[in-house]
């Protein structure tokens, strides 16, 4: 961080939530995303905690992976004048956009055809190029994510020298981001308790750096990743039966694998809304649910991921609600 | 086209993609194509074999008409007469 700090002036601390510089409110241990129990969630006799990471300072668990990207390329002087390109949709984006203006950098985001409109209008409105792309981009290869061919391209263009890509699924920055903060923050948040820990399978960087650290900690720890169905609509999250398994994934970090349906990922998030009072994503519902399908001991710490809140998904809640929620004639 | 006269290359816009590898002349050039008008011709520059059989392939998916492809061992020049569709 290269801000000034003139005599008299206040400097970021932490221990009364003031921050010298909007990075220097993005978690670690010293600084950790809160953790809140969950009382009511049906059919789950354990002791729950979500990660609610939508209150890191852009608004998702991506902040952490977007952070350790940025600072890879520096440190090893890749960035250098450069602009990022990631092939994202979200999360990362949007912590990429805004970290990158603030390191006087540009982000060039290739995302799907279908994106909410509102993610795009927010990368735009953080100054990220927005490129939406269709997955038949490619005629003739016709490979089943044209965002990403995009990307690869642009990186690859003008001999190099303009952008620089970030690799979210293949950089193992994003595994040491989880490895060094969510994992320590979850160690000591549950004062070593912790018997289970749950994430969505997107990246696999938070449950495969988080989960190996819980697990050198205490070995008998046991780690859960959480898998949509093919051809599903939970945004953030792979089905690795119809998207390629990301090189950063470790199975060895992994105890368990299951696979959540949507319905019982949405009937969770909304559940989650209305007893927990927690605006969550999609996501968030998924992993909750996904507990309902392993066999945990009865009074168990079990860690889940908030990886971010709702507001970006309203027009899938749309579709869910129907027509709930609107007086009937 | 007449298969046994000259096709008039002449274009209205042209678009460079000289350096720019394969996704990026095809998107670029769809870009284009969609806000220019039915009738209208791109002349389109690339360097990238690969859109020696990208364009075609997108100028039929698109519905649009490739009036010319030529190629030496540079670059590649398609001319492009957009369709009837939007």
């Amino acid at each position: 961080m290269t801000s000034i700090i003139r005599q008299g002036q206040l400097s970021t601390d932490t221990s009364v939530r003031r921050f010298d510089d909007v990075r220097d409110m993005l978690p670690n241990v010293d600084n950790p995303s809160p953790m809140v129990r969950l009382r009511h969630v049906p059919d789950l006799d354990i002791e729950l905690f979500l990660k609610l990471e939508w209150l890191n300072p852009f608004g998702s668990i991506k902040d952490r992976t977007a952070a350790y990207l940025l600072d890879g390329l520096v440190r090893r002087g890749l960035l250098d004048g450069k602009e990022l390109v990631e092939a994202s949709s979200g999360n990362t984006a949007i912590a990429l956009a805004a970290m990158a203006s603030l390191a006087g950098s540009r982000l060039t985001a290739t995302i799907p055809d279908g994106v909410p409109e509102a993610k795009k209008v927010m990368l735009r409105m953080l100054g990220a190029e927005v490129w939406e792309t269709p997955d038949d981009l490619c005629p003739v290869d016709n490979p089943r994510d044209g965002a990403i061919a995009l990307a690869r391209a642009l990186a690859a263009s003008e001999g190099g020298q303009r952008y620089v890509p970030t690799r979210q699924y293949e950089n193992e920055d994003n595994i040491a981001a989880h490895y060094e903060t969510t994992g320590p923050e979850i160690w000591r948040q549950t004062e070593g308790r912790v018997r289970w820990f749950v994430a969505a399978y997107g990246t696999t960087g938070t449950v495969v750096g988080a989960g190996r650290y819980l697990k050198e900690q205490d070995p008998s720890i046991r780690v859960i990743g959480v898998e949509p169905e093919p051809g599903h609509r939970l945004p953030g999250m792979k089905s690795f039966a119809e998207a390629s398994v990301p090189a950063i994934f470790d199975e060895d970090a992994i105890d368990v694998s299951v696979v959540v349906s949507d319905d019982d990922a949405y009937a969770t998030t909304k559940y989650m809304w209305r007893r927990e009072g927690l605006m969550v994503g999609p996501s968030s519902g998924a992993v909750v649910a996904a507990l309902r399908q392993v066999e945990i001991p009865k009074g168990d710490v079990v860690v889940a991921i908030g990886a971010d809140s709702g507001v970006k998904y309203t027009s899938y809640f749309e579709d869910i609600l129907g027509e709930e929620g609107h007086p009937k004639p | 086209m007449n298969p046994n006269s000259t096709p008039n290359t002449d274009a209205d816009t042209t678009l460079d993609c000289s350096g720019l590898l394969c996704p990026l002349p095809v998107y670029k050039a769809a870009l284009v194509l969609k806000r220019m008008g039915s009738g209208e011709r791109l002349r389109l520059v690339t360097t990238d074999p690969g859109a020696l059989e990208d364009i075609p392939a997108m100028a039929r998916q698109r519905g649009d008409l490739l009036v010319s492809s030529t190629a030496d061992d540079e670059k590649q020049v398609f001319v492009i007469e957009k369709g009837s569709q939007p």
